[in-house]
């Protein structure tokens, strides 16, 4: 029971955290179906799968983003004060954003990708009306510009309680020699989303502005290599920033759970610096295969994208199992789920890396192995961090208890998780193209293998949102929280 | 054979990782005094660090001397006067200024597309990915392929360009050294 948070945010994370379970189910629903079609156990028209497509890549990366604000405003709360009216400014713009976005692909046909490289969309815009993409682009930016103003807001309270956005960050530890630990895990990671999500809707506020001014004019133009490198800095980052606000909890919890401290010290502050800076510049593998960028650009792509890794690596998840190790922590579903995302995290991170070398990215790049990488540490990281957080949230806040059944659902997930990623990289290994309606016969079977797989991981979750929207009927009533009590 | 060394690293390094969470699974239902725990820990942090260091740039210096794009290395390896192909991007086509190869042929793809961004992907007769690059508006990204088996190539998009996207293929021929086959 944190009675640090005002109990207005308690009633913004719940609502965060039931659209982003049922969000969640859906866009999980809509991968299950494009690999029906591509592995031939279903039939849809190529429109319908692009459209369905556009929604599932669009959709996850917001709902991420949504569940890994709802954790960072949480525990954020316990150490600065915040007026939850922009946490709620945040989510009605979201809203707005999401029903532009869905009214595009389903009512006006919009299926250019959330990638949306320029010139498609204008180009689409030309073949089928302008609206589609009219409302995609602009839905896209309202939903940035809310997560802008409430990085802002954040930036300000930031300052206000520990000077700058830098010492926020640990600077006078890392360069002035000051002793002892710097601000809690929550304000550090708080800090770094800032700086480059921020960076990155900026980026993205630019070529989603320059998209529609071209798509309005067609006579002003944007340079097609710049608007590739604004797009994908907006959609990089952004994407790797629903981690660095989920794992805020993975510090908080198991924290607390085996009752030892973790501290940001010199080493844990000089990773997340290094995570601030390489998050900004490791967009660029996205452009290996654009040989017109400088080779200089390319070969730092390739290095950082390296470098990234290690800050997780050495730091986060060597962390995580040094204080697991020896506590005699209770296993339950939070802890358990929490423990488990830090392992994929890792494991998502180590075919990227892979896919960095510039060698292997040439035969690889757009590959399935690509979204073989990053399903690993979206679904089994940051998405097991978000529900993990949701049975922390009813445990903490109500009086859910881990139950035999969650055991088995965790169980599930993770299991056909690895056996969805694994079919994702085999078919990337054996060169199938990536965002394609349709399949050759030889790369069928690992479509089915990973379709079969979804409709469990579906399955699992939707046991997990049961579960959680039963749990929260406990949440806020005045239930005695000793659960020894409760008990009887 | 990269698609290789990448699933076998990839299989090998997530099993490595699978071991140290299981092992620590184990150990976290024994207790130990944590300050003891992180003395002994970030002791082996640093072998831990140093050594995916090591890793890391034996990778970096093993392959960035192999760009697949690099002009000087394409010369080096004997691409001094190759053939050169040009190709465009249209959806959902490739036009191509050639499309008959023999065997032992060095070609410098010049790629560049006329609308939207598309991805030159090309794929020998197995169907494995050889070599690829954008193709976009306004640019011309060059790749080097010298053609060493004979067979039906094809040229896949790689970049999600609308909806005719997997529709976006062409077939070009490699005949054997010296001479055409009539197959
Ligand atoms: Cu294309």
């Amino acid at each position: 029971m944190n009675d640090a948070i005002h109990p207005l945010a308690k009633k913004a994370v719940i609502w965060h955290l039931a659209l982003t379970a049922l969000v969640l189910i859906l866009m999980m629903i809509f991968g299950v179906i494009m690999l029906m079609n591509q592995g031939e156990m279903i039939s849809i028209t190529p429109q319908w799968f692009y459209k369905i497509m556009t929604a599932h890549g669009t959709g996850m990366v917001g709902i991420a983003a949504l569940g890994g604000t709802a954790i960072l405003w949480y525990f954020l709360s316990k150490y600065v004060k915040l007026n939850p009216a922009i946490l709620i400014v945040n989510l009605v713009l979201f809203l707005t954003g999401v029903t532009m976005v869905l009214i595009a692909i389903f009512v006006f046909d919009f299926s250019d990708g959330w990638t949306f490289l320029y010139p498609l969309p204008a180009q689409s815009a030309k073949m089928y009306g302008a609206a589609g993409a009219v409302f995609f682009l602009a839905g896209m930016l309202i939903l940035g510009i809310g997560f802008l103003l409430l990085y802002m807001y954040l930036a300000a309270r930031l300052t206000a309680v520990y000077g700058s956005l830098g010492k926020a960050l640990g600077w006078d530890i890392i360069f002035r020699g000051k002793k002892g630990y710097g601000p809690p895990a929550a304000v550090v990671a708080t800090a770094m989303v800032i700086i480059t999500n921020s960076t990155a809707l900026l980026a993205g506020a630019t070529v989603l502005a320059a998209s529609l001014v071209n798509i309005i004019n067609p006579a002003i133009t944007i340079d097609p290599l710049l608007a590739k490198h604004l797009t994908y800095a907006f959609g990089h980052i952004f994407a790797n920033c629903t981690i660095y606000m989920a794992v805020i909890a993975v510090y908080e919890v198991l924290s607390e759970y085996t009752k030892r401290p973790w501290k940001a010290n010199k080493v844990f502050l000089i990773a997340w610096n290094c995570s601030t800076l390489f998050t900004l510049m490791i967009y660029t593998h996205h452009l290996l295969m654009d040989f017109a960028v400088p080779k200089w650009m390319l070969i730092i792509g390739q290095v950082f994208s390296y470098a990234n890794g290690l800050p997780v690596m050495v730091v986060t998840a060597y962390g995580a199992l040094m204080i697991v190790y020896r506590s005699r922590m209770k296993w339950d579903f939070a802890s358990s789920l929490f423990f488990l995302s830090m392992f994929g995290w890792v494991a998502g991170a180590i075919p990227a890396i892979i896919d960095a070398t510039i060698v292997v990215n040439h035969v690889m790049h757009n590959t399935k192995w690509v979204p073989g990488h990053f399903h690993t540490y979206m679904g089994m990281g940051v998405v097991a961090m978000i529900i993990g957080f949701m049975y922390y949230f009813n445990k903490t806040e109500g009086n859910q208890q881990h139950r035999g059944i969650d055991t088995f659902t965790i169980t599930l997930y993770f299991a056909f998780f690895t056996g969805l990623v694994g079919s994702f990289l085999y078919a990337g290994g054996i060169s199938a193209p990536r965002r394609w309606a349709e399949h050759l016969p030889q790369w069928v079977l690992s479509d089915q293998v990973g379709a079969v797989s979804g409709i469990f991981i579906v399955l699992a979750a939707i046991i997990f949102t049961a579960r959680f929207f039963a749990g929260l009927r406990s949440v806020g009533t005045k239930v005695p929280y000793n659960k020894n009590s409760a008990a009887g | 054979m990269y698609q290789l060394i990448a699933m076998y690293a990839t299989v090998f390094f997530v099993f490595l990782l699978a071991l140290a969470f299981a092992f620590v699974y184990g150990e976290s239902k024994r207790s130990g005094e944590y300050s003891a725990i992180q003395e002994k820990g970030y002791k082996i942090r640093k072998f831990y660090f140093l050594g995916l260091i090591a890793i890391m740039a034996f990778a970096t210096i093993m392959t960035l001397g192999r760009l697949p794009y690099d002009r000087n290395q394409a010369e080096a390896e004997g691409f001094s006067e190759p053939k050169v192909v040009k190709v465009t991007g249209i959806q959902y086509a490739w036009e191509m200024s050639e499309e008959r190869f023999e065997v032992g042929d060095k070609v410098q793809f010049d790629v560049t597309a006329s609308d939207v961004t598309h991805g030159f992907g090309l794929y020998n007769e197995k169907m494995e990915l050889v070599a690829q690059t954008q193709a976009m508006p306004e640019y011309t990204n060059t790749v080097y392929y010298t053609f060493e088996e004979p067979g039906t190539y094809q040229i896949l998009c790689l970049e999600y360009c609308s909806t005719g996207h997997h529709v976006m293929v062409k077939e070009i021929v490699v005949e054997p050294e010296g001479g055409s086959s009539d197959e």
